[in-house]
């Protein structure tokens, strides 16, 4: 990580040196904008003490809790949580299950949102485009719950309708349900009905400030639909793909509690178990609060580096990273 | 400036605000023994309200201001935790079982230790203490158990299905199969149409957790849980029998007289195949007779009878019953030493349970109200009809403060007098059944005992097996396969429980 941090100085050396201010003009600069930095207080004090406050909880992760002695009374017992993890058989099998899963989602559901707004903005047909919008907003509306029992209802084994068709079509007798190879498939299917559609508004929203002109002199040069698409749309929108790819990538490993633990049984648990759901298992179910705490904070440490990662990576293909 | 001054009122009401979430809480009341704090689970939808008429006769009764903190049932372990943590800890804790988190509280010494205190309170003096020392930690009694039946377990049938094929209730397993082989392929229901099966199960996995299949293999005589075997301990899964039961419950899957889809059939829809004529049999606890019976009656209320049947535990292929029943309580009624601070005071919160599970509290916590929603027939609580406000709301009520019975020393309430005959009659039948097969009752052994690796990793290492169990059943692996996630289990961190509940097997004999 020492290459990254060095380049990100070099770039910062080279910017104009905005916020270096001696003490003297930042009070007169306080005194100037006071009326806005209190207009910030409620703001701050939120995070200080809803975001960052609760933190200090996480100091579980290297103790053995016992929520009778409580946070502060519990022994410690350094990296022991850790350790216990890493060399646990779950681990590899944990890790890489979340990871299938997360890679899954981002490379089929991420660019899918795209090609769906893509689409949704070819539509010339107002009445036609805001009814299918509507629709396909609906979905990120229903729980997971609701979207568990209607994959049960539909891939019920024998009856469900879903089932008989596909059966019927690849002429094979597979129970969707509890086959473990067909489980990453039902989850990512589940995620795209679910997501895809509300995850078009941002990019929608980017879309719609694309330079109408452009496309006129595209037009008149002969450009053809996909030649528009390619050549003016997409490098229109591209800082916005990037934003929303490191915001995807930094909730990547947040494979989605509810859903999983709702479609894991005895017989896809294997390929099922992620992060999330050992979480709750092991610290929920088993009162292995310190244990699950460390998972969840190795979990949030990997989130953070791949955010970083990713950020840096943007900035290395020149294009605008988030931070 | 008015814009201003608007954006200064709302930043000001705003941090004001803040400021008073940070300081709620506050001291706990000192032990005042005119009243009593209790933390207790609801599992209606709405807890009971502070003023009904349960409440005001519960003060009554036990002469003190009883302040209740019903949590839901569903997040009541979390809610335990999290008040332990806490500074308003209440007198009396209606715990559920013997989690982890329970037992790494209590060896803090978050409890009292109430071992060999009880028997002075008459009340709370147990009739069973069997019971009682299951209930225990490693035999230290954290809590006054609240007794449940001990036996419950049932087969349920479509009777008219048996009547139609000319069957008799089945005794032993073999006849267990031999009536789902007939349901499955004789057309019990006369449609001509080949699509009923024998025993529905549904999604319920978990070791030890009174499944059909940890009842299967109880019957064959893999013990309850634990069994010993050459004077050691070992776990169920471990003997011959449980692969027994298991190839036998194999068998009626691969045959079909097990609904396929046993792996995911949520168990909330159990009953509808039994309903609705799609598989006949259910193995389950006792109480589901009713449930059935009452399906039936709400459809057809003049002809219910004769469509649910039911014996007791099953014969296995030995020729003997090991029947399997429950641990005989559910959960306990403890004391933190945080809110209850010296023996004096234990004293006086002990005699308030001691009330509690008296006669009168028992029957206000169970049937009610005398003449308000039920009366005393033959020795029977009667509901009151039409039903009243009054009585709806009692009725209600208890089913929330039922909670807080203990019922050591057997029941202290009225049995319900059913509503028909039949009903009647299928409920004295019931009882008679379970009070015979609890004579056969094999229990497990290891129920005080709490391993200490068990409590770290146990309900992780337990699902290594619960899942290659329905994995051997779906076909998923073969018997190898189940063997070698038996092994799985014992190197995983098994062989410590093994060596750790021996020694305090041993160590308590």
């Amino acid at each position: 990580m020492a290459a990254p941090v060095v380049e990100a100085e070099a770039r910062a050396a080279n910017r104009p040196p905005v916020r270096e201010r001696k003490n003297g003009r930042f009070s007169v600069h306080f005194a100037h904008y006071k009326w806005l930095y209190l207009l910030l207080l409620p703001g701050v004090v939120y995070f200080a003490v809803f975001r960052y406050g609760p933190m200090y909880g996480v100091s579980i992760a290297f103790k053995d809790y016992v929520p009778f002695l409580g946070v502060n009374g519990s022994p410690w017992v350094g990296v022991q949580n850790f350790t216990d993890f890493f060399a646990n058989p779950d681990f590899p099998r944990l890790l890489g299950n979340t990871l299938i899963l997360a890679f899954l989602n981002l490379g089929i559901a991420f660019p899918l949102t795209i090609v769906l707004a893509l689409l949704l903005n070819e539509v010339r047909l107002s009445v036609l485009k805001r009814t299918v919008q509507t629709l396909v907003y609906i979905p990120h509306f229903l729980s997971w719950t609701i979207v568990a029992s209607l994959s049960f209802l539909l891939f019920a084994l024998d009856i469900g309708p879903l089932f008989q068709f596909l059966n019927n079509v690849m002429g094979t007798n597979i129970d969707f349900l509890s086959d473990p190879a067909w489980f990453r498939p039902l989850i990512v299917l589940q995620d795209i009905w679910k997501n895809t559609g509300w995850g078009t508004i941002i990019f929608l929203a980017a879309l719609a400030t694309v330079d109408q002109d452009q496309y006129e002199a595209a037009i008149i040069d002969g450009a053809g639909r996909f030649r528009r698409v390619w050549h003016i749309t997409l490098p229109a929108i591209r800082s916005t793909i990037i934003v929303m790819l490191i915001l995807a990538i930094g909730q990547m490993l947040n494979t989605g509690f509810e859903q999983i633990y709702l479609m894991t049984n005895a017989l896809n648990r294997e390929v099922a178990d992620v992060f999330d759901t050992y979480v709750y298992f092991v610290g929920i179910t088993q009162g292995a609060y310190s244990y699950s705490t460390a998972v969840g904070l190795f979990k949030s440490l990997v989130g953070i580096v791949l955010i970083f990662g990713t950020n840096w990576l943007a900035k290395r293909f020149n294009q605008s990273g988030l931070f | 400036m008015i814009r201003r001054k608007l954006s200064l009122a709302a930043a000001v009401v705003t941090a004001a605000a803040l400021s008073l979430t940070a300081c709620s809480g506050g001291d706990a009341p000192a032990a005042d023994l005119t009243s009593v704090s209790i933390m207790a689970p609801f599992l209606e939808a709405q807890p009971p309200g502070a003023d009904g008429a349960v409440q005001k006769k519960l003060e009554e009764i036990t002469g003190k201001q009883v302040k209740i903190n019903w949590a839901p049932n569903a997040s009541y372990e979390d809610k335990t935790n999290i008040t332990l943590a806490g500074s308003d800890i209440p007198q009396v804790m209606v715990i559920q079982g013997k989690s982890p988190g329970f037992v790494k509280n209590a060896q803090a010494g978050a409890f009292w230790d109430l071992t060999g205190k009880l028997d002075k309170y008459p009340n709370l003096k147990t009739t069973y203490p069997d019971i009682q020392q299951n209930a225990s930690v490693n035999g230290k009694v954290y809590g006054i158990f609240r007794g449940r039946a001990p036996m419950r377990t049932a087969v349920m049938f479509r009777q008219d299905w048996l009547d139609k094929l000319g069957l008799q209730p089945p005794k032993t397993v073999e006849d267990l199969y031999k009536v789902a082989k007939a349901f499955t392929e004789q057309d019990p229901d006369g449609n001509g149409k080949n699509d009923t099966y024998g025993i529905t199960i549904p999604k319920w996995g978990a070791l030890g957790s009174n499944s059909p299949y940890d009842v299967i293999e109880e019957w064959f005589g893999a013990g309850n849980r634990w069994t010993e075997r050459d004077g050691k301990l070992v776990p169920s899964f471990e003997t011959d029998e449980f692969l027994q039961a298991d190839r036998f419950i194999k068998k009626m899957v691969d045959e079909k007289l097990i609904n396929p889809d046993f792996a995911t059939f949520d168990s909330t829809k159990w009953n509808e195949p039994f309903f609705n004529g799609k598989g006949g049999i259910i193995v389950d606890v006792d109480s589901r007779v009713s449930v059935l019976i009452n399906l039936f009656k709400q459809a057809d209320p003049n002809n219910f009878q004769n469509k649910v049947g039911f014996v007791g535990n099953l014969e296995g292929p030995d020729g003997k019953l090991h029947a399997h029943p429950t641990d005989g309580y559910s959960g306990f009624l403890a004391v933190p030493k945080a809110s209850v601070r010296t023996e004096a005071e234990l004293d006086k919160v002990l005699e308030f349970l001691n009330t509690l599970n008296g006669k009168d509290a028992g029957i206000l916590l169970n049937n009610g109200i005398e003449g308000v929603n039920f009366t005393v027939v033959d020795g029977k609580a009667a509901p009151v009809k039409p039903e009243t406000d009054a009585s709806k709301a009692v009725t209600t009520d208890i089913k929330s403060y039922a909670q807080l019975g203990m019922n050591v020393a057997g029941n202290q309430f009225y049995p319900v007098k059913q509503p028909t005959d039949y009903e009647q009659q299928v409920f004295d039948k019931r009882t008679d059944v379970m009070a015979a097969d609890l004579k056969s009752a094999v229990y497990n052994p290891a129920a005080p005992y709490v391993s200490a690796t068990y409590v770290a990793k146990g309900a992780q290492l337990d699902n290594i097996v619960a899942d290659a169990r329905i994995k051997y059943l779906a076909g998923q692996i073969d018997e190898q396969g189940l063997k070698d996630a038996i092994k799985l289990w014992d190197t995983s961190g098994g062989d410590k429980v093994k060596e750790e509940i021996n020694k305090l097997w041993q160590d308590n004999k």
